[in-house]
This record gives C-alpha cells, structure tokens and sequence, in this order.
C-alpha cells in the first residue's frame, strides 16, 4: 500500500515542477476530451431533445438502441475507429490514426449516447404543461425547442458532467487510436496503463490523482454554472 | 436577468477557458515539437523494448544528426507487425526474427538489418523443484514439464511468447496448452513475472525486464535466474522499414536514413554504452559493409 | 364577424370521443363560461379553441378563416393559460417578458411588465426579482395571468383560473381579466366552477358533459346498474325506490345522461293521466338561481340521488310558484333518454 502514499508525493512533485511529459499529457487529455465533448454536446442535444419531445413509431427502438450504445466497450470503439482510420480503411487519406484528433473522434462515439440519452430522459420528464405554456404564449417550433432545453438545462447539465468523466477516464480508445506515443498522444490514462504495467505503481497512482484534479476543476467551474442557473 | 444573454456569457466563458487553459498547458511544456514539421518519421516497436528507456535514450541523438522528428508507437510484437503491414507506420523495430522474415516474405517489408541482441533468461523459485539450474535450455523445459512445476506463459504471440514457444519445440515436447501446470497469463511480462513469483514457478523473461522485476521485489521471495547464456536464448532485434512498393505512402527515405544511422558506429556505440539500472542490457551487432 | 365558428366538430383521443359540438359561435368580446364535471372536455375544448390540437373532424374557424397550429396569427392572437400553469425556471420578469420576448416586440418592456403585473395585484418592485419558487400558489398563477395579459391577446381562455388559490388571489384573478376586456376588448372564455362568475359576469354559459353541450340545463349522469323491465326497457331503481326507465342502448354504451332541455318540471298531482310510476320522478327543489339575463332561471331538483337542473323561463317559475324545498314532479318520455 505505500506505492499510495509514494503516489501522493509523487503527484505533488510532478505538478508543482511542471514536469513536461506530465503537462504534455494533460494537454493531450484535456485536448482530446474537449474536443470530443464539444462535437457530442453539439449533436447530442438535438437528437436527444428529439427523441424525447416527439412521439413516432420508432421512438421506443431508437431509444433502445441508444441506451444500448451506453455500454459500448472502449476497446471496442478503438477497434472500430482504428479500422475506419487505418491507411487502408475509408478514411485512411485522413491520416487520422495516431493523433489527437482521431482520439478525438473515438471520445465523441462513446459519449454521444451518454449525452443523447440523458437530454431524452431530462425533455421526457419535463412538465407536461411546458409545452402548452410555451405555445399558447405564441412560442414557434424553434423558440419552443430552445426554451426546452433551457428549463431543463439540469438535466442537460448532468449529461454534459457524466459524459465528460466517462471522456476523461477512458484508456481502451486513447490506447488504440492513439498509439500512446510519447508527447504527441500520450494522455493521462494511458500513461497510467504504461507505467503500471512498467511495475511504476506510484507513478501510476500519482498520474491517477492528477487525473482527479482535473475532473474536480472541471466540476467545480460546473457547479458555479450551475448556481448561476 | 435576461437569460439568453446570460446563456451567451456563459458558453463564452466555457469556451474560452478551454482554449485558455489548453493553451497556457500546451505552451509550458518543452517538447521538441517544432511545429513547423520537420521531416517525420513513425516507428512501430514493442512495449518490453520501449520500457527498458532506450528508446528515450537513444532518439534525440538521431533527431539531432539526420533533422528527423521520430516517433513510436509501443504495443505487442504481434500488433506493431500488423501496423506496419496495414502502411500505418514507416519502420518496426521488433525482436521476433521469424515473424520478420515471413513480413519480408510477404513483401510487407525490405532490406532487414540485425541491429542488437539482448537475452532471455529462465527463472523461478531458488528452491528450484524442478532442477533445472545449469541445464541447457531444452533440458531445463523438458525438467520442468516432466515435474510438472507451473510454468507461466505470456500467452499473448509477443516476441518472448514466441521464444517461449520456439523452446518449447526445441526440447522436442508438444506445446503443453491444456497442460494444468501451464499457465497462459495474456500479459505483459512484469505482470507475468509476478503471476510466476504469486505460484512460485517458473517463466522466460527477458533480462531487461528481470532486472528490472529484481529491483523492486521482495529479495526473500523473489525469483532468480537459473538458466541464462545458452545461445538459444538470445533475442535478436531488427530494424525493418516498410516495403514502400506495399504502402505508397510510407517515408521510405526516411526509414532508411534510421536504418542507416542506428547500424552505424555511433549508434551501435551508444547501445552498448546503455545501462538499466547500471547493468548493460544490450550487445550491438549491426554487420556493417 | 364572431371570434369562433364551431361547425361540426367530433374530436377523438385514439379510439375515444372526448369532444362532440355541431355549432357554437362566440361573438367578439364576450364572456362564454364553461361547466363541467372533470373529463367533460372543457380543457380539450379550451385547446382546441387555443389551435393547439386540431379536432379529428371538422373545422374551427377564427375570425372567420381556418387556422393551423403555428400560424401567425393564431400564435399573437389567442393565449390559453391551463389548469396549474407551468411557470418557467426564471425569474417573475422573465416568465412575463418571454412572450413579448419571442416576438421580438420589446420596446418599453420594463413598463409593459409592470403594467400587466399591477393588473393582477402584484407590485412589481417586490415581485419582479423573485424566482420561480418564491413564490405562492396564488402567486404563481397571478404571475401566469401577467404573462398572458402582457400580450394583449384578442382571446383569453382559461381552464379553472381559480381552482386552487386563496380568495383574494381569486378575486384579483377575476378583476384582471374583465379588465382585459374592458380595456382591448379580449373575449374570454372560462372553464370554471365558480358560481358567481358563471352567473354574474359571463354572457353566456356552456354546460358541457361527455364532450357534449347542453344547452337545457346541466345534463344528469345516471350510471347502472339496469334491469329488464316490461317492453324490452331497461329500468333503474332509485335509492328512495323511484324507477327510471330508458331504452336498451348500443354496444359499449353504458352511461345515461338526462338532457334538460328534454324534462318538463310540473307540480305533483296536476296530470293525473300520466300517473304510472314510470313516466314521472318526484322529488324536490333545493336552488333556484337567476341568471345575469334575469330571464332564465336555473332551478335544482334533487330525486332521489340525482341532482337535475333545469333552465326555464322566469315566468314559469312564477306561475308554478316555485320555492326552494317546493315538491315538484319530472316529466319525460324514456324515448328521449341518450346512451353514452
């Protein structure tokens, strides 16, 4: 157990002497997990402010595969976008395999479900009245969806905190697609993977600490958002 | 107040903190990343290589001669051969000299240069149960296998899991898969090792990983080498660029100018010269004309 | 022209009727109640009259022209406020500037808030700050009021305004929307209980029952259970031993509902050629109600566990000498009786 408290130190040491392979891959972290937690934001609201305000006959199918999506294995999409990224794979010419941005990619796939689902369920259990109130005071298709998302922004904002610490946390995916070549893609996690594998256990936890600062800064700037709400 | 102002205030302040923060941590770290790319080069090679630090050791000297950028991607033997076959990377440097030769074969890969060696070791239990110490390596696996000690097995087609079984066949016994004292891990060979030191048995390891486990196990209990220096177990490393008539575009020049330097008298020199853990781990043996 | 042309109109909810008019007009600025049971298909009426549903069959025309959900001029026009309204998750000012807001319509819209929050008793400068659970009940649905007075819509409709707040809030509730109509002269029309607006302000009153307007009276609901009777009518037995007779109905009716306009009120004993037990039902009086006309007259009649009422003219009520308590007899023809 003292490989714990080695880490403790450890992890005090490397931030405060801004050790470059730890900084280097925060920023491939946080890079990443950005990026990927932009685009799926971005598409996520809508299709899941959709699937949870309309009524149509596939609605209860969709749903059910989206919420399937939930339990996509990283490894698994790692494989899937290594496939699509390969030289020989459709979008080999992108030359996308071993850089952030197809980690990038990879991030989005896992959390676009996570963000759709919880945008349905939140537009689902939202007052019936809502929508009545919206229209009857003149409020357009557009001006009613917008309006939505806001009174539920809670709910959204609970999407937005679970996707991002499923993001953050990954390794299948940065490994795979990522190649953990050392200061070009090698995030936190799988830094983590390579040290604890290297026998480097208090590395590994002290990267794992450094790990939970962040998450905790970004929940905190969250939580202001939130209070502001 | 009036929110869709407020909405606005604040999705400007997410954004420009991500990019504030993003950049001031990109900006503070000294990498040797010229970003005006200078020429580029994408080497495949395996985890055990890249953890003994040679790699780390060795390739700023090469960036700094040839004006490369040189980088590598460290996963299983199996997995870096399958990279380069698939044109994702430029050059492997591998140590599985019959999986090599069938890349070349099949035209994946061209003009193979041996590099360096380092060696395997077979180690276990100091009790040693099944009297292996000393043997040859073919008798050591015979004794082992007719004792039935656990032997624990990478399991997972890297180099050493290759070695392994190439032995195996050496001592003229049948791969014992389903035997009970057979033991497949599916790990890297840290985590095999002390799987092995858990069951006390047996296990082939490379030594810059024994050295490695030895100095930060528990000297009581650990495992010792028992069978070292037979030439069986030497593991031959090779640099193989990637056979530009295969892949249009990998960076043949590139690879080459790597081959050609790491063959060279300086590299070889400073291969010798790297220490883990103040033991030398590699012995140089590129054949130069 | 009038505000709303009701032609025709059979709305369903999947396999249900939930609203049946053959016509109804509403003249511009008016106040039409509605009166109902709970599931008699005000508030579907209310939506539909808000084009918020479009009914499954027939035409709702405004202003002489039909409309769709999202049209224009429907969206400025007419605003519906529900029974417990939603108020948005923000602040008092912004729940009552959001529909100005989204029409873009903001010029002086500090004023037009203030204004419309005094027209419902709620100063502004203690209300217009405070959030959306700060707020009571009778609050709240002040604050809903505002938001809808705001726009100064040419219809007002309102499903229970009143139900479930104190009485000042009811008062200040019912003040501010005469006033819409004195002011920019907006029709109402108000699905309410409340007796008093019913009958001392509104113009005209609907008295709905299974989706159905009656216009006789507020229409009787007689639920089972039946027995055969003589000539293959079905009879029901009173809780004082009364007999009601009807036809047998269709498949899948299983409701009786007694039309008002179909009963006759006589005093006991006047006709004694109609003195089978079956044809007549006794009972007696317990509230006689004059209706803002002072023409009509709204009278009571409680049989056994029914409760009948009855709308006749004043004269009529004079000359049978009606009082509230007065024994009276009902007079109908089973054929007459509706299945629902």
């Amino acid at each position: 157990m003292d490989f714990f408290q080695e880490g403790f130190s450890q992890a005090v040491t490397l931030l405060v002497n801004r050790d470059p392979a730890t900084y280097s891959a925060i920023s491939a972290t946080v890079r990443a997990s950005s990026l990927a937690m932009a685009v799926s934001l971005l598409l996520g609201i809508p299709f899941g402010y959709f699937l949870g305000y309309f009524d149509f006959r596939l609605k209860k199918y969709i749903r059910i595969v989206v919420n399937t999506l939930l339990s996509l294995p990283t490894v698994f999409i790692g494989l899937l976008i290594y496939a699509l990224l390969t030289r020989n794979g459709p979008l080999g010419e992108a030359g996308l395999l071993f850089t952030i941005t197809g980690i990038a990619i990879g991030q989005t796939i896992l959390s676009l479900p996570i963000v759709i689902a919880l945008t349905a369920t939140a537009v689902e259990a939202s007052d019936r009245n809502l929508r009545i109130t919206l229209m009857s005071l003149g409020a357009s298709r557009f001006q009613i969806a917008k309006s939505t998302l806001w009174e539920v922004r809670l709910g959204i904002m609970a999407a937005a905190v679970t996707a991002t610490g499923r993001v953050l946390t990954e390794v299948g995916i940065s490994l795979m697609v990522g190649g953990n070549i050392k200061w070009h893609t090698r995030t936190i996690t799988t830094a983590i993977a390579l040290e604890t594998n290297k026998g480097e256990f208090g590395m590994g936890v002290a990267l794992g600490l450094v790990l939970l600062l962040i998450a905790f800064t970004v929940n905190i700037f969250l939580a202001g958002l939130r209070r502001r709400a | 107040m009036e929110n869709r102002s407020t909405l606005r205030k604040i999705l400007c302040i997410m954004i420009s903190s991500v990019v504030v923060l993003h950049t001031g941590i990109f900006l503070s770290v000294q990498t040797g990343q010229a970003a005006e790319t200078a020429d580029k080069l994408l080497m495949a090679t395996t985890t055990s290589t890249d953890n003994t630090g040679l790699l780390d050791y060795l390739m700023p000297s090469f960036t700094a001669e040839s004006g490369i950028n040189i980088r590598w991607v460290s996963t299983g033997t199996g997995k870096a051969i399958k990279l380069g076959e698939n044109c994702d990377v430029d050059v492997l440097l591998v140590h599985a000299p019959q999986a090599e030769q069938d890349f070349v074969d099949k035209g994946f890969g061209i003009d193979r240069l041996e590099i360096m060696y380092n060696d395997f070791v077979l180690i276990g239990p100091p009790e040693d149960p099944a009297g292996s110490m000393g043997k040859r390596v073919g008798a050591a696996l015979s004794a082992i296998g007719s004792s039935a000690n656990v032997f624990v097995s990478r399991g997972d087609n890297s180099g050493t899991n290759k070695k392994e079984r190439a032995l195996w066949k050496l001592a003229d016994m049948t791969m014992p898969e389903q035997e009970p004292w057979y033991r497949q891990s599916g790990q890297g060979m840290l985590a095999t090792i002390n799987v092995a030191g858990e069951l006390k048995g047996y296990t082939l390891t490379d030594r810059g990983t024994y050295i490695k486990y030895e100095s930060v196990a528990d000297s009581n209990h650990a495992l010792v080498i028992l069978v070292e220096g037979d030439d069986m177990l030497l593991n031959q490393y090779s640099i193989i660029p990637v056979n530009p008539k295969h892949c249009t575009n990998v960076k043949y020049e590139n690879a080459q100018v790597l081959s050609d330097w790491i063959t060279g008298f300086e590299a070889q020199r400073l291969i010798g010269e790297f220490k883990l853990l103040g033991k030398q781990l590699f012995t140089p043996n590129a054949i130069r004309e | 022209m009038d505000i709303y042309q009701i032609q025709d109109i059979d709305h369903f909810y999947g396999d249900k009727q939930v609203v049946s008019i053959e016509d109804l007009v509403v003249a511009p600025a008016s106040i039409v109640g509605l009166i109902g049971p709970n599931g008699s298909g005000k508030s579907t009426l209310l939506k539909l009259l808000c084009f918020l549903e479009v009914p499954t069959y027939g035409t709702i025309l405004f202003k002489g022209q039909k409309k769709s959900s999202f049209s224009g001029e429907v969206r400025s026009k007419i605003t519906l406020m529900p029974q417990d309204p939603y108020l948005l998750r923000r602040s008092v000012f912004d729940n009552v500037a959001y529909g100005l807001k989204i029409r873009g319509d903001t010029r002086d819209i500090r004023n037009r808030v203030a204004e419309a929050l005094g027209l419902v008793g709620l100063e502004p400068e203690n209300f217009i700050r405070r959030k959306w659970y700060q707020l009571s009940g009778g609050e709240a649905q002040r604050v809903a009021l505002a938001a809808r007075l705001v726009l100064k819509p040419e219809v007002l409709l309102l499903d229970e305004p009143t139900a479930s707040v104190d009485a000042e809030s009811a008062r200040l509730i019912k003040n501010a929307s005469l006033q819409a109509r004195e002011e920019w002269g907006a029709t109402l029309v108000v699905a309410t209980h409340d007796w008093q607006w019913l009958y001392e302000t509104c113009d005209s009153v609907l008295h709905l029952l299974h989706g159905r307007i009656f216009k006789g009276g507020m229409g009787c609901t007689v639920y089972g259970p039946w027995r055969m009777g003589q000539k293959d009518l079905l009879q029901k037995e009173l809780e004082d031993g009364q007999i009601l007779v009807a036809p047998k109905p269709e498949e899948g009716k299983h409701m009786v509902v007694l039309d008002p306009s179909r009963l006759k009120i006589t005093l006991p004993g006047k006709y004694p050629l109609l003195e089978w037990n079956v044809d007549k039902l006794n009972g007696f009086i317990t509230r006689l109600f004059l209706e803002r006309n002072g023409d009509t007259v709204q009278a009571a009649i409680k049989v056994a566990e029914l409760v009948i009422t009855i709308r006749m003219k004043r004269d009529r009520v004079e000359k049978l000498r009606l009082y509230p308590g007065k024994e009276v007899t009902i007079a109908y023809d089973p054929r007459d009786i509706e299945w629902f």
